[in-house]
């Protein structure tokens, strides 16, 4: 089974904002864009909010597509290139998952 | 003989209650006349000095003169729980080479069994050869495999000699562990009254200790949280009651408080021990202070790395089934994580129960006595989950008093934590446990 995109995106922008109401000043706030960085220097999360992040969208994906899936598992740490640069990156990592 | 100094002070106690079971009264010349019941028993069985006996059940008059009969036979006494799953039963059984068996059902009735010829135990055979009575207990241990700890134990028993002040006690830990054996022998030795109860629920607990008046209750944190929880202290005239002392696993902070809160006339008092080095004497600074005294005569102790080590003569002879933990000097390392000032100490948690969060040092207990301060939140274990990222991220199970939807939940719990705990020891996963959370010795379990 293929998952479908929007779906993905939809929910991590949700997982997204509940990390936002936490964060007083705008500036703190993560745009809700496929651009938007999630790691590295120019991210407004740190690790521990990036890994926050990852396991909300986990939980999430299993609760609301029942799809049990692990994003930091030696997979996802060892691509070419991280999933975890951005939001685009991290949707098409999710969609690429066999489930 | 090694227990003869016990029974002939039991004997100056004469028609004074040693045991309250079941609503039922038994004195301590009932209780010498068992012994001798059971010291024909044994020698009727052919049970000889030396060999490994188990005896199943709870505390019950019984029981405890077969505990009493068993050491001055020389035997080395196995007690298991009922409550044990049967499977676990068997392994202890064979681990503990046990000869005989007995059995004993709720109605304290018996059953007995011969099992294995002989012992051939190293440890064991060693012990056989000095003619001194044993204790095998066995440590749940934090990775989950348990260690057969061997006691002799005559020196275990030589620090009751010291005569305290006679209670009347609830006898709450079971008695396959060292504080439920530990608690026993305090009673009997100066004099106390055992108040043994079979529903170990708050509303159990206190009716027993409005019935037969109780002053001390030995018990876990996580009995007092449940305590709390029920308000069942409400319910029952529970004035007798001097103090309530507890162990066996870090006491989270909000829990002390409001327990002192709704208790405010019981002094609260921690305890601490391990099942290879007995019960330790020692104070609290306040009944809402986690900073305690700890050692008393016999018992050296030192810190070091943060860690606590101790040296006592009455420590166990060592493990059946691994290797000797002593070093040379013979200090044992409790793997507990403690924080120092002056002459006391606050006990953190097992070192193997810190969470590593990218470096940073998370204690369950810290996060789990925040937790218990929410609203709605009637339980919480928190442990450690792999993480690639972080090394461990924080992970709390938690019970809810009424429904409520995990991502409301997992938000509620982050603003709550803002601002209580740094942001490394705020939860990053949040489950909601549909089960109980504590085993049958009430402590928790972080799974």
């Amino acid at each position: 089974m293929k998952i479908e995109r929007q779906k993905i995106l939809e929910l991590v922008y949700a997982s997204i904002e509940p990390i936002n109401e936490q964060r007083e000043s705008k500036d703190d706030k993560l745009e809700l864009e496929e651009e938007t960085h999630l790691f590295g220097r120019e991210s407004k999360l740190d690790s521990l909010g990036l890994v926050t992040l990852i396991i909300d969208i986990e939980q999430s994906l299993v609760e609301e597509l029942g799809l049990e899936v692990s994003l930091t598992d030696e997979k996802a740490m060892s691509q070419e290139r991280s999933p975890f640069r951005d939001v685009k990156s991290l949707v098409d990592y999710i969609c690429s998952l066999e489930v | 003989m090694s227990i003869q100094w016990l029974l002939d002070r039991m004997q100056t106690f004469g028609d004074g209650e040693a045991i309250i079971w079941k609503g039922d009264r038994y004195t301590y010349k009932w209780l010498l006349d068992r012994v001798k019941y059971w010291e024909t028993n044994l020698s009727s069985n052919g049970v000889g000095s030396g060999q490994v006996v188990v005896i199943e059940g709870d505390f019950s008059p019984n029981i405890s003169a077969l505990l009493l009969a068993l050491i001055g036979n020389k035997n080395i006494v196995v007690p298991l729980s009922s409550s044990l799953p049967e499977k676990q039963k068997e392994q202890f059984v064979s681990i503990a080479e046990a000869q005989v068996k007995y059995t004993f059902d709720s109605d304290d009735g018996f059953q007995f069994e011969a099992l294995k010829k002989r012992a051939e135990n190293a440890l064991i055979l060693e012990l056989q050869s000095t003619n001194e009575p044993g204790l095998i207990l066995f440590s749940s241990g934090s990775t989950g495999k348990s260690k057969a700890v061997l006691h002799n134990f005559t020196k275990l028993l030589e620090k009751y000699r010291t005569p305290r002040p006679a209670f009347r006690m609830i006898i709450f830990l079971l008695f396959d562990h060292i504080g439920g054996v530990n608690t026993f022998f305090h009673i009997l030795s100066n004099g106390g009254c055992i108040v043994a109860v079979d529903e170990r629920s708050p509303e159990g607990v206190c009716k027993a200790i409005e019935a037969f008046k109780v002053e001390i209750l030995p018990t876990s944190p996580t009995f007092l949280n449940l305590l709390l929880i029920s308000e069942q202290y409400r319910y029952f005239d529970l004035s007798s009651l001097k103090r309530i002392t507890y162990g066996t696993e870090p006491m989270p902070e909000s829990t002390l408080k409001k327990v002192h809160e709704v208790l405010p006339d019981v002094q609260l008092q921690q305890t601490y021990g391990l099942s290879e080095l007995g019960i330790l004497r020692s104070k609290s600074k306040s009944s809402d202070s986690l900073w305690v005294k700890i050692g008393g005569e016999n018992y050296q102790t030192k810190v070091v790395d943060g860690l606590l080590y101790i040296k006592t003569d009455s420590a166990m002879l060592g493990y059946l089934n691994a290797p000797s933990p002593f070093d040379e000097d013979g200090w044992f390392n409790t793997e507990d994580q403690v924080e120092v000032d002056g002459e006391y100490m606050r006990i953190l948690g097992r070192k193997s129960d810190i969470i590593n969060v990218g470096g940073e040092k998370v204690y369950p207990a810290e996060v789990e006595s925040v937790l218990l301060e929410m609203d709605g939140v009637t339980d919480v274990a928190v442990t450690g989950e792999p993480n690639p990222i972080l090394g461990q991220i924080v992970k709390a199970r938690v019970n809810l008093g009424k429904e409520e939807n995990i991502s409301e939940l997992k938000k509620r719990i982050r603003e709550f934590c803002k601002g209580r705990l740094e942001q490394y020891k705020i939860p990053v996963k949040v489950e909601i446990a549909g089960e109980t959370q504590f085993s049958a010795r009430f402590k928790r379990m972080r799974r």
